[in-house]
């Protein structure tokens, strides 16, 4: 069951691939069918699991991945639909179905949690997190695709993405609203994760996570590099006039930065946020 | 029954006579008609585009069929027979199909692979269809034309790139700012080479076009033929500001627009992105100004080399399409010829259950003591006897892969059945309006 979901999305990366290289229109409806099929097959497993655990399943880093993968695929899906461009897929794809290896092979058991965690404010705090991250992943590939497609116009050689992607004004379009969106989020997900922990009172309790809960901890810490850096993406593009293309490059480095937090960081690093 | 094509295209006839001979002047549902009046040609699709006048027919005397054309064609454009002589070509059966593939995959267009050509084949199809002017033999040939275009569309990337300049720099602009209906269009020059790029852009509907001219008379005179307003060349800083586009084409021996200049009026774009298109020679740009960021600047030879560069990819697509026409006309050729079999088996076959029928009829009284399930049985088994004599034969003669092989096999059968040419030909007429089965056999 659990091998379903990362069986589809490599499935829908590789024909997302044979539809962006060989421009095979019924390539691209079946990727589009796969990817659907796979977001479904994932929705059951994440009601399967939230039955089974009685809360959301994403405490711990890989439930937390497993969300943020099936949110990235409806956000993807959706995007999709609404603009009726396929070319994105194909970068898009293949980060999920990499993502999903994880919660395949590290399968998250749900036991009793810590009481702090019942507050519906942690899932509140989750929930924005990972859609914002899920947002923020779509617009690192838009802006990959973004500065692709620029340099092959800017460098006159008019080659494999100028025939693919679509226009300079739609990518960046795009990108500015996952960003937005992204930047909504995660602004929305720390103000209630600030509020959850002065409520929950962490700061009295004999916690060893609480006694970490600082500016100074890592995920914490790299959480608020990341907003930074995002409100600048969109506040100073629409201040001074930056290019598109620097805002382009921001969000594709501003992932990274999401994607080093939350794996490598959530696993290995943080001393706030291990709670599983 | 033949498939005859009789036309005229760019490759035969000077642009003068393809006008004399369009059809678009009375009409092609008056040529159909006429057309219709006509007995020596059975079913008739005219194809009529500014490249090419085509009458695709299936008849049963081709030679016969092919001199009522050309008389139809003086006649119903008026021209003398004289006139037309040597510009017209005849292609028959397998080659005529070849013909018309090629052309609904563009590959007879004077543009090769140029896509609208397809469209108008499906338009010309259709009006005969309208007019039932099409059978068997012609609904068949479209429908596989119709396939032919569409797997060489999808298959090769024959119809894509730009091959002219101002194609180029609008599918350019396309790529930069998505739709051109909200953009300004700034022309600087007024001159020839301004003006003939500027009637190709303005076929593309943008917001605005402005012309600037150091003689404010001329750039008066090209926004009236373009639809766009004049400015004074004085106020040419504050039209870049708002400019999307800037075309400049101007006979200054230097640049226009430095980079500085351009990249002063960036800042008051606040970097939203400038195409800048340089068609004079000498340039007008900087070549500098490209370096900034968020400006696109493509010069003349920049937007020639990629017609060029787009122009070879196609030469290398061609071969590919070229095969699939072969793919294609090889299989129509196929059922035409298994077609052509069908009078000769029907006739066949007609005659081997006759002689059944008979003898059964002639040993009538000796079968008479049999009872009603014996004698059902004898008429299956002679039945049965019949459809397994000649099961090889039929599928021998329709899967024969010379078209002289299936003439000379019917021949013989007909001779040595000495099956009636008018019976052959009245089970043609039968068989005329039905597809042979795939399987070889034929139900009479």
């Amino acid at each position: 069951m659990h091998l379903i979901p990362f069986l589809l999305y490599a499935a829908s990366a590789i024909a997302y691939a044979a539809h962006f290289s060989r421009r095979d229109p019924r390539a691209g409806r079946a990727a589009t069918a796969i990817l659907t099929a796979a977001a479904l097959a994932h929705t059951f497993l994440i009601g399967m699991q939230r039955m089974q655990a009685g809360y959301m399943p994403f405490s711990g880093t890989p439930a937390a991945i497993s969300f943020f993968v099936w949110l990235l695929a409806l956000a993807y899906l959706y995007t999709e639909l609404s603009s009726d461009e396929r070319a994105m897929g194909v970068f898009v794809t293949p980060l999920i179905a990499v993502l999903q290896l994880i919660p395949t092979i590290d399968v998250p058991a749900f036991g009793a949690r810590p009481a702090v965690l019942a507050s519906p404010l942690f899932a509140l705090h989750v929930s924005s997190l990972l859609f914002a991250y899920a947002s923020f992943a779509l617009a690192c590939m838009i802006g990959v695709t973004y500065v692709l497609l620029f340099k092959e116009i800017k460098a006159k050689h008019l080659g494999y993405f100028y025939a693919r992607l679509p226009s300079l004004a739609v990518l960046d379009r795009m990108n500015m609203k996952a960003i937005t969106v992204g930047w909504t989020f995660l602004t929305l997900g720390v103000v209630i994760g600030g509020v959850w922990a002065l409520q929950a009172d962490f700061r009295s309790s004999s916690d060893p996570r609480a006694q970490a809960m600082t500016m100074m901890d890592p995920k914490i810490f790299v959480a608020l590099v990341c907003w930074l850096l995002y409100s600048f993406a969109l506040f100073v593009r629409r201040a001074t006039g930056w290019g598109a293309r620097r805002s382009a490059w921001l969000s594709a480095i501003g992932f990274l930065l999401v994607l080093l937090n939350f794996v490598p960081v959530g696993y290995f690093l943080t001393k706030s946020h291990n709670f599983f | 029954m033949h498939l005859l094509l009789f036309g005229l295209s760019h490759r035969t006839a000077p642009v003068e006579l393809r006008e004399q001979v369009d059809f678009a002047r009375r009409g092609v549902d008056a040529a159909l008609d006429e057309l219709a009046r006509r007995p020596a040609v059975a079913e008739s699709v005219v194809l009529s585009t500014c490249n090419r006048a085509e009458i695709y027919a299936a008849c049963a005397r081709p030679d016969q069929a092919a001199a009522e054309l050309g008389r139809f064609m003086a006649e119903f454009h008026g021209v003398t027979p004289a006139a037309l002589d040597g510009h017209f070509y005849r292609r028959d059966d397998d080659e005529a199909a070849r013909h018309l593939f090629r052309v609904a995959a563009g590959l007879d267009s004077l543009v090769v692979g140029e896509p609208q050509i397809l469209g108008q084949v499906k338009e010309a199809y259709a009006a005969a269809q309208e007019r039932r002017r099409t059978g068997a033999l012609l609904n068949r040939l479209f429908h596989a034309s119709f396939g032919v275009g569409k797997r060489v569309r999808t298959e090769t990337s024959l119809g894509e790139g730009a091959v002219s300049v101002s194609y180029a720099a609008v599918s350019l602009a396309k790529k930069i700012f998505g739709d051109l209906t909200g953009l300004n269009v700034l022309m600087l020059g007024a001159g020839e080479m301004a003006e003939l790029t500027g009637v190709h852009l303005m076929a593309q509907p943008v917001k605005r076009l402005t012309v600037a001219s150091r003689t404010f008379a001329s750039a008066q005179a090209l926004a009236g033929k373009l639809g766009g307003s004049a400015i004074d060349w004085r106020d040419l800083d504050a039209a870049l500001g708002p400019s999307d586009i800037v075309i400049t084409a101007t006979g200054a021996t230097a640049p226009v627009l430095t980079k500085a200049r351009v990249g002063a009026t960036m800042r008051t774009r606040r970097n939203r992105p400038l195409f800048l298109i340089d068609i004079a020679v000498p340039r007008d740009i900087e070549a500098a100004a490209g370096e900034i960021e968020q400006v696109f600047l493509y010069n003349i030879d920049d937007l020639q080399a990629i017609v060029a560069e787009n122009l070879a990819k196609r030469t290398a697509e061609l071969q590919r399409a070229e095969a699939i026409v072969r793919e294609e006309v090889d299989a129509f050729a196929q059922w035409l010829r298994a077609r052509g079999a069908v009078p000769t088996v029907v006739a066949l076959r007609e005659r081997f259950d006759a002689i059944r029928l008979a003898e059964l009829e002639r040993l009538e009284p000796k079968l008479a003591g049999l009872g009603p399930d014996a004698k059902a049985r004898v008429d299956e088994i002679t039945h049965l006897i019949i459809e397994k004599l000649l099961l090889t034969p039929t599928q021998q003669l329709k899967s024969a892969a010379d078209p002289s092989d299936v003439v000379a096999y019917s021949d013989a059968l007909n001779r040595l059945f000495r099956l009636a040419p008018s019976e052959a030909e009245a089970a043609g007429e039968r068989a005329a309006d039905a597809d042979p089965p795939a399987d070889g056999t034929v139900k009479p």
